[in-house]
């Protein structure tokens, strides 16, 4: 009886050996196959050439890819033991695989049918790093182990602990423990504190949620924890624990993650990464030189957040709690270099780049466009006079277009300065009628503006979505007096021995004639002398500006456009929901008090200690004192008269001469060339 | 069902006994992990690059292939504008959709190498002394865009610090077309009887006014500073009838260290038999030789 129970016994032992050992073989041919292979070396596996990008000032502004690898000596104990006592008590005894802790894992993942538990030794973790998914499954679990089997085989004890510890995650964008120390207190890793090492021991396993910047509390307990561990493995006396708890944890505060350059740097490197390829920026070892300039960048930020929190102080509350945002874009006019590019009022609350992602119309900010294609198809001149009145415009298949005036004022006969200074939207539509929004699209087109345009009237008053980079490189071509310079954002990239492997080269392109953009130039500083961006004089800024402000329905955006001789700024602030800016008294917020304001702090501190600079004015050009009204000499009845800038051949005629030509019938253009003017007094 | 017999306590001694062994081995030796660890290991070189290490190294790869095809297209563009041997040729070779950057001496030494005075024609050496005493041009970039070459001498920062319009027209100029050919004065279409010995053609050149002299051959110094020996000057008709009408083509033969050159220059007719003549009343001492003076190709001309 008793020797058939033992046969019995003997025959399931050898059933279940032979099983498992078929079972082992046919699991190791199954996943041999897919096995990698391990590299000669596990010292240089962190090792990777950092790209490096650069400010025009010559300010390092972000790393990319580097990894600072230290050997164990250069480790504190503290740390080595922790990260044991923590992970894999039993790591000098075992040859990659721990069979109590795999054993107490498989009892608590079979008995909650889902994988909570590793049970991986510090080997096997390497192994996952270095060569899987972070994906949980059997069959990753199974070739992880393989590959730990082959790393114990293969590597010392040491080489295995070294490179675990520059491999793994701390969080906060820390790898390795070198870096880690470095984030999170300040110091070398060799320099850590028992709680410092505990602590940072106990992130591998949960960097985000443990993160000390992130859950203090959390990360205090799970260090805790670790010396407890380190106790009960015997690394650690019971009194140094308690020496370790009573000692000031000395954390750094965390990195401040609101640098502005980001949103510049990062569409630096969506760009590169679009050009070249995402491994040409990762792994190349690039240094870019870029065209920003970090000092600025600063201080467009702090302009902006200053008036952002005026502004927000007026604004009526509103039940959502999504902050006012604004971006800004400063072009250098003379080579097209970006300078600043502020993507919105903080980089850490939000780190979409407004300044380039975010198409919103530009408002009256579009008129330009409009007034410059009316003067080169029509011939028409700042001092031709239009009547700002309410219209309606009939669209074919729809209610008629009434376009009204901001404050629903109008002005009545007006000359076209006078017209842009009041941001006159009625004259504006009826200047698209004239000269058809196709053809001010072909003028948008050549000032660089590649966003959608819609080819309807309501173009005329900005009703298509631009981007601040737009505005300002469109604008930086009135300053250029035509010339059209291509905004860029990288100036040089060197490989890693310093040898160039891009430059860019100016390339400007005289796209209107000078003396064709001078007039439109001229109103727009009519607009910052005594228009609606006139707060640019009343907050004290001196320079010789020119811009056009712009505020769409319901004030729903608000924009300043503008330019000096050197700088061409764009500034939007706006709601990232689209919704109206009310201030308390239920007015809307418009581009001169809400962006406007952002644009004289900034260039302030851009043009600080600099001379004034005058626009140039170009051959050709002479400038005529003409009634506002009538657009004639100024005379006896003249209320109101108008400094503009003509083309020479313009000839402004006196006002006897209008009532002369509008007897001839002719259009209430006062404004002629030479010929239309002999004309004019050959045929009375 | 038929399980295997035990045959006796010994049997089951050894079974145990193996089993008991293996475990001691595992448990002690790690004997499974270490066996198939090093089996891996063993065949580690077969087994293919893959995971993440493996494909950052690929990624690396990929990066600095892309870098190294970047530096090849600049270097050999580099090699093609060192090896521009004229100033003309400088301007000739310009297409629209590649700029020319060339390097602040490279460009002077090509200016002030070509055999005349197109290039200052072209450029004034007062402008370019004007740039240069800014003490910011560095680099030339020529640009071809339609008809017109833009040469803009830029600062460090690659700024244009001045620019220069060129029609594509100039270049068709006479003054323009002065080149340079490698072999003999009869390889380059001189015939015997119309090429004469520097000894003959020197002394006739000094006889002419500076005007002249410059519109027949270029600065002396072009030919000493290069460590060219002036041999023998042709005289032949231009090849293409409606290149230069009223033009008859000039060639200097002159020997360097290791090759023979001539330097062809179109030269007016009126001049060109104006020298002539003189040669002849030379030539005209030494017998066996006679002259013949030359007409121009167009029909037109008296």
């Amino acid at each position: 009886m008793i020797r058939r129970l033992g046969e019995r016994i003997i025959f399931i032992f050898y059933t279940l050996t032979l099983l498992g050992l078929l079972g082992g073989a046919g699991i190791y041919f199954v996943f041999s196959r897919d096995l990698p292979q391990l590299p000669d070396s596990l010292e240089n596996i962190n090792l990777s050439l950092p790209t490096e990008i650069y400010s025009a000032d010559g300010e390092r502004i972000k790393v990319r890819g580097q990894r600072y690898p230290v050997s164990l000596e250069d480790i504190s104990p503290n740390f080595l033991k922790a990260i044991m006592a923590v992970e894999d008590s039993n790591f000098y005894e075992h040859s990659g695989l721990d069979h109590l802790a795999l054993v107490r894992a498989l009892y608590t993942n079979v008995s909650q049918r889902q994988i909570r538990q590793g049970g991986s030794t510090i080997t096997q973790q390497l192994s996952k790093n270095l060569f899987f998914s972070f994906e949980r499954n059997w069959v990753r679990k199974i070739k992880e182990l393989l590959v730990a089997l082959q790393l114990e085989a293969t590597f010392s004890k040491e080489q295995i602990l070294e490179a675990y510890c520059n491999q793994i995650y701390f969080g906060s964008g820390a790898y390795g423990i070198e870096e880690a120390a470095q984030v999170y207190f300040h110091k070398r890793a060799k320099k850590l504190t028992l709680l410092q090492a505990a602590l940072l021991a106990g992130l591998p396993n949960s960097p985000n949620n443990a993160n000390p910047f992130n859950n203090y509390e959390r990360s205090t307990r799970r260090a805790e924890y670790v010396l407890e561990r380190m106790v009960k493995e015997q690394f650690l006396s019971q009194e140094k624990k308690e020496e370790a708890l009573d000692s000031l944890l000395e954390l750094a505060s965390p990195k401040e993650n609101d640098d502005p350059n980001l949103y510049f740097v990062n569409f630096v490197i969506d760009r590169l990464e679009q050009n070249y390829g995402k491994e040409f920026v990762r792994f190349g070892g690039i240094k870019v030189f870029t065209t920003l300039d970090t000092r600025l960048q600063r201080s467009a930020q702090k302009a902006a957040r200053s008036h952002l929190k005026t502004l927000e102080r007026k604004i009526k509350p509103r039940n959502v709690n999504i902050p006012l945002q604004a971006a800004l874009v400063a072009i250098e006019n003379q080579s097209g270099a970006v300078r600043v590019m502020l993507g919105g009022g903080s980089y850490s609350h939000s780190q979409f780049n407004r300044a380039i992602s975010d198409n919103r119309p530009s408002g009256s900010s579009f008129k330009p466009f409009v007034y410059l294609t009316a003067m080169e198809k029509l011939g028409y001149t700042p001092a031709t006079t239009l009547r700002d009145e309410p219209i309606l415009v009939d669209i074919p298949g729809t209610e008629p277009w009434e376009p009204k005036n901001f404050s629903d004022e109008y002005a009545g006969d007006i000359i076209l300065k006078k017209a842009m200074m009041r941001s006159a939207n009625s004259v504006s539509v009826k200047l698209i009628q004239e000269v058809t929004p196709r053809r001010v699209i072909k003028t948008a087109r050549l000032f660089g503006i590649t966003s959608q345009l819609g080819n309807h009237l309501s173009l005329a008053l900005g009703t298509s979505g631009v981007s601040p980079l737009e505005l300002a490189s469109a604008y930086s071509m009135i300053a250029n007096l035509g010339v059209y310079n291509k905004p860029y954002f990288i100036q040089r990239i060197e490989d890693f021995e310093g040898n160039p492997i891009y430059e860019n080269f100016y390339h400007g392109i005289q796209r209107f004639p000078q003396k064709s953009i001078y007039p439109l130039l001229d109103m727009m500083r009519g607009v910052v002398d005594g228009g609606t961006g006139n707060i640019v004089r009343r907050m004290g800024f001196k320079h010789p500006a020119a811009g056009k402000t712009g505020t769409t329905n319901n004030s729903k955006d608000a924009w300043f456009n503008g330019f000096t001789k050197d700088f061409s700024v764009s500034v939007w602030v706006g709601y990232d929901d689209n919704e109206p800016m009310i201030v308390r008294s239920g007015r809307g917020l418009t581009g001169g008090g809400a962006a406007a304001p952002i644009w004289v702090l900034f260039m302030k501190k851009v043009l600080q200690g600099k001379n004034r600079v005058k626009f140039p004015v170009p051959e050709g050009i002479k400038f005529e004192k003409v009634d506002a009204r009538s657009g004639t000499l100024p005379d006896e009845q003249s209320v109101e008269t108008m400094n503009v800038a003509l083309k020479e051949e313009v000839i402004i005629p006196p006002r006897v001469l209008e009532l002369e030509k509008t007897q001839l019938g002719q259009a209430s253009v006062n404004s002629t060339t030479t010929s239309e003017l002999v004309d004019v007094v050959s045929n009375p | 069902m038929k399980f295997p017999r035990i045959k006796g306590p010994r049997g089951v001694a050894l079974i145990f006994l193996a089993f008991f062994g293996f475990f001691f081995l595992e448990f002690y030796g790690k004997i499974f992990e270490r066996g198939v660890g090093n089996y891996l290991k063993w065949q580690n070189s077969e087994r293919p690059q893959l995971g993440r290490i493996w494909e950052r190294d690929r990624q690396e790869i990929l990066a600095q292939s892309k870098i190294q095809s970047i530096r090849l297209g600049l270097d050999s563009l580099q090699e093609a504008t060192d090896a521009i041997g004229s100033f003309k040729t400088m301007l000739e070779g310009l297409e629209p959709a590649f700029p020319l950057v060339l390097s602040r001496q490279k460009f002077l030494d090509l200016y002030y190498d070509f055999p005349g005075q197109w290039s200052t024609i072209v450029i004034s050496p007062f402008e370019l002394i004007s740039i240069d005493s800014q003490k910011n041009w560095t680099r030339v970039l020529l640009k071809r865009f339609g008809q017109w070459i833009t040469i803009g001498f830029l600062d460090p920062k690659n700024i244009p610090v001045h620019e220069i319009f060129l029609e594509t027209d100039a270049l068709e100029e006479v003054l323009a077309t002065r080149t340079v050919k490698r072999g003999r004065l009869e390889e380059s279409g001189f015939e015997e009887d119309r090429v004469y010995s520097a000894a003959v053609f020197l002394p006739v050149l000094r006889t002419l006014d500076p005007k002249t002299q410059s519109a027949v051959f270029p600065d002396p110094r072009w030919f000493l500073a290069k460590g060219y020996s002036l041999t023998r000057v042709g005289v032949r008709e231009s090849a293409s009838e409606s290149d230069f009408p009223r033009h008859l083509i000039f060639g200097i033969e002159y020997d360097a260290d290791y090759h023979t050159g001539v330097l062809l220059i179109p030269v007016p007719l009126e001049i060109a038999n104006n020298m002539l003549s003189q040669i002849e009343r030379t030539d005209s001492e030494l017998p066996g030789e006679e002259f013949t003076t030359m007409t121009s190709p167009s029909g037109d001309n008296p």
